[in-house]
C-alpha cells in the first residue's frame, strides 16, 4: 500500500516538472541556450533562491529552465564510517524547473534515487544513521541495504503586490524506504513534509523577509529474522556507546520502532542593492521535538530528542561583466537525548506503560562556521571560468550526563576548486573542473565511562568511527561535462558528465573512491 | 469548492499544530539527569537464626547495568550516593555460621523506582538453613546442529543433596512457574487466598511415589527431557550431552526419535495441554522443586483474571528449592519468582549455545564433596558452565542407579 502511494507521488511528480519542461520560454530574456554552467551561475547570483523564504524568488529576477537529470554514482574503499557500505550504487533520476509567472516566479524539483550499500555494519534499522538521532539498533552481523527515496520540492513566489509585498511558500516532501538485506533484517520507512510559507516586504532597494517552517516525519521500522531458527542479538543505543541489549527472533523480540517529530521555525532575511552589489543578510531558529516509542500497540518510550538550530548567513554578490560571490555562515546546534523512566502499569484493564521520571541524559553540540569566495570570469549567460576557495570550521561536543562519558571533534576544512569552459567548436563546450579539500583535525577525544567498555559496541563500533571521524584526510577530484545543443537555433542541449572524488587519510593505507556519471538535457 | 480545500488544509494545519504543542509541551520542563541518594533500612524477621553481623546491600539498575554495592549494620541504615534516576532491586544477603549450622539472610525488594531524591526503602530480610536439595545445574538452551537448526530434547536439571544428612527425593516435584518468559505483563490471579504466599505451575512432574529414592549428601539426581545420548546419530551428534545414566526422564510418548529410556519415568502431574516432549523454554524458564503437602489433582487448577489458561498453586512454604532463569542479563528485571524463593535470575544470556548455569563451590569438605553457595539468589549462586556436565565437581549418581 505504502509502495503504491509512493509510485502515485513519483508519477505526480513527473507530471508536474514535465509540464514545467515544456513551458514556452516566451519570457525568457535572452536566446542563450541553457547550460549546467548557466544554471550554475543563474543559482550562484540568486541570493534568495538559496534563502528558506520563497517569496524572494522574485527579487531573483531569475530566468525559465528545465533540466532532466540521470546519474550514476559509485563509491567504493574503506575510508568510510562502518554504517557506510564498503560499495554502494545509487541510479538517480531528476528533474527541476524554474518558470516566470507574470513578475512572480515559481520552482520545483523532484528526484528519486535508487541505491545499494555492499557490506554497511552496525546499522539494523536506520535509513540515515548520520541524521543525528542517538535512539536505533545496531548489530554486528555484516550486511547488504537497499535503500530508494523521492523528493518533492518547491518554492512559490507571488508577483509584488501595491509593489510593496512579495507572498511566497516553500514546501518539501521526502519517502524514503529501505531494507536490510541480513538477518536481522529490517523494513523501515521514512518521511518528512516540511512547508515555509513567507513574505517579503519592499522599500526601495531594501527588502525584509519573514517565513515560517513547519515540518512533520515520521520513521518506522520492524526487525525479523529470516532464519527463525536463529535469534539475533542486537543493541539499541542511547548516545555515545550506551546501549541495552536485546535480541530480535522467539517470545521476547524487540518490538517495531516509530519515530515522530514535528519542527517549528522562522527565519528573517533582509536584502539590500546598490550599484552592482547585493547582499542579503538572513537568520533562522528552528526548534524540534522528535519521540521514540517501541511496540506501538503498548508504547513504551525509547527516548526524545529535542533540537534547537540557529543559522546565521551573509551573502553578497557583485555582479558586473563578472560575478563575484561571497558567503559567510554561522550554524550552532543544540540537541538533548531525553530518557525516560518506565513502569508498566499491570492492572489486566490498563497494561500500560506509565512514566515515572524524565531526563536529558545526553547532550549534543555542533558549530560551524563557514567562509566561501567565487570568481566566475562572465556573468551573462555562462562563465569562462571560475575559480572558489572555502574554508570551514566543523566542532562536536557530545556528553552523556551519566554515567559520564564525552566525545568531541574539532575539524578545519580548507578547499579550492576551479572550472573552465571550453569550446570545441559549433554549439558543443567542455566543462572542466578541479577541486582539492584538506580536511585536518586538530583535536577530538572519546572517553567511554559507560557500563560496559569491552563490549564490541565500543570497541569494534564507536571506537573506530570515532577514529574516522578524527582523521585528516584529503581530496583531490575533477569532473568533465561535455555540452551540446539539440537543434540549430533551439535554447535545448544535453550534457554528459563524469566527475571522479578520491579521498585518502593522512595516515593509514585505505582510500575511497567516489565516481559519478550523469546524462541529463537542459531547455 | 475552494472553500472546501481551505477548510481542509487548515484543519490538517491545525491538527498538525495541536500534536506538536503536546509534544513540545511534553518536553519543555524535562532538565538535565542528576544523580541521587537513597536510604536503606531493614527488618529483620529472623526466627531463631542469629543476628548477622553486617549485611551486603545490592542495588542493581539492569537496564542501565549500573551496579551500587556497600555493607550495612542489621540495626541501622545506610545512604548510598550515586544512584542514577531509575528501576532497581535492591539486595541484601549475609552468612553466618553458627552452632554447626550455615544461616542464609536474605531479603530484597525488586522493581523498585528511585526517581526522587533519599528515597527511604526498607527490606524484609529474613533467615534460612542453607537448604538440603538444591538445583545443582540447568541445562535448559539448548544445543545447535551440525547444520545450524536448533536442538532442544537435551534438556536436563541436576538436583543435588547440599547437606550432610541423607535425602530422600520419593514424590519430589519439579515445577515451571508462570509466566513462561520472562516479562512485564504478569498474570493477575485471583485474590480467593492471599496471592503472594503461592506461586503458580504451568507443568508439574514428580519422582514416582512408589518406593523411596534416598540421596546421600553429595550424591545428585538428573531429571531429563529425554535421558538418552544426544550425542547419537540420529539426535545431535554435536549436542554436549549422554543422559543415558540419568536418574529420570519426563516422558510423554515414544515416538521415532523419542524412546523409553531406562531412566525411572517420571509422573505427569499436571500439565493441561502436553506436547509430546517436556520442552521447557529455551529463553529461560523459572522453576521450584518441593514435596507437594496433599497429591496433586489436576482438576484444582486456577486461571489467571481474564485468561482460561490452566495454573496449579504451589504454597511457597512447601518450596525446597527454586531457580529463575531468564533470557538475558536485561530481563532480571522481569522476575516472576517471588523473590523470598529467589532474590536473583540466572542467565546463559542466549538460545541453543551448548551452555548450562551451574551452582557454585563454597567449599569442599571430607572426601572432596563439594558444599555448593545457596544464598537463595541465583544471580550469586549461579555461573555459566560450557559445556554442560552433569555430576561436575565430585558428585556421585545415587546407588539405586543401576544403569550409570
Amino acid at each position: 500500500m505504502k509502495m503504491r502511494k509512493v509510485k502515485y507521488i513519483y508519477w505526480a511528480g513527473v507530471l508536474m516538472l514535465t509540464l514545467f519542461a515544456v513551458q514556452p520560454a516566451s519570457a525568457q530574456k535572452t536566446a542563450d541556450k541553457n547550460s549546467p554552467a548557466s544554471v550554475e551561475l543563474l543559482k550562484a547570483k540568486s541570493l534568495w533562491f538559496n534563502t528558506t523564504n520563497g517569496a524572494g524568488l522574485t527579487l531573483d529576477k531569475m530566468y525559465n529552465y528545465s533540466s532532466v537529470d540521470f546519474t550514476y554514482q559509485l563509491k567504493s574503499g574503506d575510508f568510510k564510517k562502518l554504517q557506510d557500505g564498503e560499495r554502494e550504487r545509487l541510479l538517480g533520476v531528476s528533474t527541476e524547473g524554474g518558470q516566470k509567472l507574470g513578475t512572480g516566479y515559481a520552482w520545483g524539483k523532484f528526484s528519486f534515487n535508487n541505491e545499494m550499500q555492499r557490506n554497511t555494519q552496525f546499522n539494523s534499522t536506520m535509513l540515515d544513521p548520520g541524521r543525528g538521532m542517538p535512539f536505533y539498533t545496531v548489530d554486528p552481523n555484516i550486511s547488504d541495504w537497499k535503500k530508494q527515496d523521492y523528493r518533492l520540492e518547491m518554492k512559490v513566489a507571488s508577483q509584488p503586490l501595491w509593489e510593496r509585498v512579495i507572498l511566497g511558500i516553500q514546501g518539501e516532501y521526502f519517502a524514503n524506504t529501505g531494507a536490510k538485506q541480513v538477518d536481522p533484517r529490517a523494513e523501515t520507512y521514512f518521511y518528512h513534509i516540511n512547508i515555509k510559507p513567507g513574505l517579503v516586504a519592499l522599500f526601495n532597494n531594501h527588502a525584509v523577509g519573514i517565513n515560517f517552517v513547519y515540518e512533520n516525519m515520521v520513521q518506522e521500522s520492524g526487525t525479523t529474522n529470516s532464519n527463525g531458527q536463529v535469534n539475533q542479538d542486537v543493541y539499541v543505543m542511547k548516545g555515545l556507546g550506551n546501549y541495552y541489549p536485546s535480541v530480535v527472533g522467539g517470545l521476547q523480540s524487540l518490538g517495531r520502532f516509530v519515530y515522530s517529530g514535528n519542527k517549528v521555525g522562522a527565519a528573517l532575511q533582509y536584502s539590500y542593492g546598490f550599484s552592482d552589489i547585493k547582499f542579503l543578510l538572513e537568520g533562522k531558529y528552528d526548534y524540534g521535538v522528535e519521540d521514540v516509542i517501541s511496540t506501538p500497540t503498548k508504547p513504551k518510550k525509547e527516548g526524545s530528542v529535542v533540537t534547537e538550530i540557529m543559522e546565521a548567513k551573509l551573502s553578497a554578490v557583485k555582479v558586473g561583466d563578472n560575478l563575484s560571490r561571497l558567503e559567510l555562515s554561522y550554524s550552532n546546534r543544540n540537541m538533548d537525548g531525553i530518557e525516560h523512566v518506565q513502569v508498566l502499569d499491570n492492572t489486566y484493564e490498563v497494561q500500560q506503560w506509565v512514566d515515572l521520571y524524565s531526563s536529558i541524559r545526553s547532550t549534543y553540540k555542533q558549530e560551524e562556521m563557514s567562509a566561501r569566495f567565487d570568481f566566475y570570469r562572465g556573468a551573462d549567460h555562462e562563465y569562462k571560468w571560475k575559480a572558489g576557495i572555502f574554508t570551514t570550521y566543523k566542532g562536536n561536543d557530545d556528553v552523556y550526563v551519566l554515567p559520564h562519558s564525552r566525545m568531541f571533534v574539532k575539524n578545519m576544512f580548507f578547499g579550492a576548486d576551479a572550472k573552465t569552459s571550453i569550446s570545441l567548436g559549433g554549439r558543443t563546450k567542455l566543462l572542466a573542473g578541479a577541486g582539492f579539500t584538506y580536511k585536518n583535525n586538530f583535536d577530538g577525544k572519546y572517553r567511554y565511562r559507560g557500563a560496559d567498555p569491552t563490549s564490541i559496541i565500543i570497541t569494534q563500533f564507536m571506537t573506530p568511527d570515532f577514529e574516522f571521524m578524527k582523521q585528516s584526510y584529503y581530496k583531490i577530484g575533477g569532473e568533465l561535462t561535455l555540452h551540446s545543443g539539440l537543434g540549430k537555433f533551439g535554447k535545448a542541449g544535453f550534457y554528459l558528465k563524469a566527475a571522479l572524488d578520491y579521498y585518502k587519510p593522512i595516515e593509514g593505507d585505505n582510500s575511497r573512491v567516489q565516481t559519478n556519471f550523469g546524462l541529463g538535457f537542459i531547455f | 469548492m475552494k472553500n472546501r480545500y481551505k477548510i481542509i488544509l487548515i484543519a490538517i494545519l491545525a491538527m498538525f499544530s495541536a500534536i506538536s504543542c503536546q509534544q513540545f509541551s511534553d518536553v519543555s520542563k524535562i532538565g538535565e539527569v542528576e544523580s541521587l541518594n537513597t536510604v536503606v533500612s531493614v527488618t529483620l524477621n529472623l526466627g531463631s537464626a542469629p543476628v548477622p553481623d553486617m549485611l551486603n546491600v545490592r542495588m542493581i539498575n539492569y537496564s542501565e547495568r549500573y551496579e551500587v554495592s556497600t555493607t550495612m549494620s542489621p540495626n541501622g541504615t545506610v545512604t548510598i550516593p550515586d544512584i542514577i534516576p531509575g528501576i532497581y532491586t535492591i539486595t541484601v544477603t549475609s552468612e553466618k555460621s553458627q552452632d554447626g549450622f550455615t544461616y542464609n539472610y536474605s531479603g530484597n525488594a525488586v522493581n523498585v523506582d528511585i526517581v526522587t531524591n533519599n528515597k527511604q526503602i526498607t527490606v524484609n530480610v529474613g533467615a534460612s538453613k542453607s537448604g538440603a536439595l538444591v538445583f545443582k545445574e540447568v541445562f535448559y538452551c539448548g544445543s545447535r546442529t551440525p547444520t545450524g537448526g536448533s536442538y532442544f530434547r537435551d534438556q536436563f536439571y541436576e538436583i543435588y543433596n547440599n547437606s550432610e544428612t541423607v535425602q530422600n527425593v520419593r514424590n519430589l516435584s519439579i515445577a515451571m512457574i508462570a509466566p513462561m518468559t520472562a516479562t512485564a505483563n504478569k498474570p493477575v490471579w485471583p485474590a480467593t487466598e492471599d496471592p503472594s504466599l503461592f506461586v503458580y505451575a504451568l507443568q508439574i512432574w514428580s519422582v514416582p511415589n512408589d518406593k523411596d529414592y534416598p540421596l546421600n549428601p553429595g550424591e545428585s539426581i538428573i531429571i531429563a527431557q529425554m535421558a538418552d545420548d544426544h550425542k547419537k546419530s540420529n539426535l545431535n551428534p554435536t549436542s554436549p550431552v549422554n543422559l543415558l545414566s540419568a536418574e529420570f526422564e519426563t516422558l510423554v510418548n515414544t515416538t521415532s526419535l523419542i524412546q523409553d529410556n531406562p531412566a525411572i519415568n517420571m509422573v505427569m502431574s499436571f500439565w493441561p495441554t502436553p506436547t509430546p516432549q517436556w520442552l521447557t523454554t529455551v529463553f529461560g524458564g523459572a522453576f521450584v522443586i518441593y514435596f507437594p503437602n496433599e497429591p496433586i489433582n489436576p482438576a484444582n487448577f486456577v486461571t489467571p483474571v481474564g485468561l482460561s489458561t490452566r495454573h496449579y498453586r504451589i504454597p511457597i512454604e512447601d518450596v525446597v528449592d527454586a531457580l529463575e532463569l531468564v533470557g538475558n542479563a536485561t530481563q532480571v528485571q522481569l522476575k516472576r519468582m517471588p523473590a523470598v524463593l529467589d532474590a536473583g535470575a540466572a542467565t546463559v544470556g542466549g538460545t541453543y549455545l551448548s551452555v548450562s548455569v551451574a551452582r557454585k563451590v563454597k567449599e569442599t569438605v571430607d572426601g572432596g564433596r563439594a558444599i555448593l553457595f545457596d544464598t537463595n539468589n541465583s544471580s550469586e549462586d549461579f555461573e555459566v558452565m560450557s559445556p554442560p556436565v552433569i555430576r561436575r565437581y565430585g558428585a556421585v549418581a545415587p546407588s539405586w542407579n543401576t544403569w550409570k
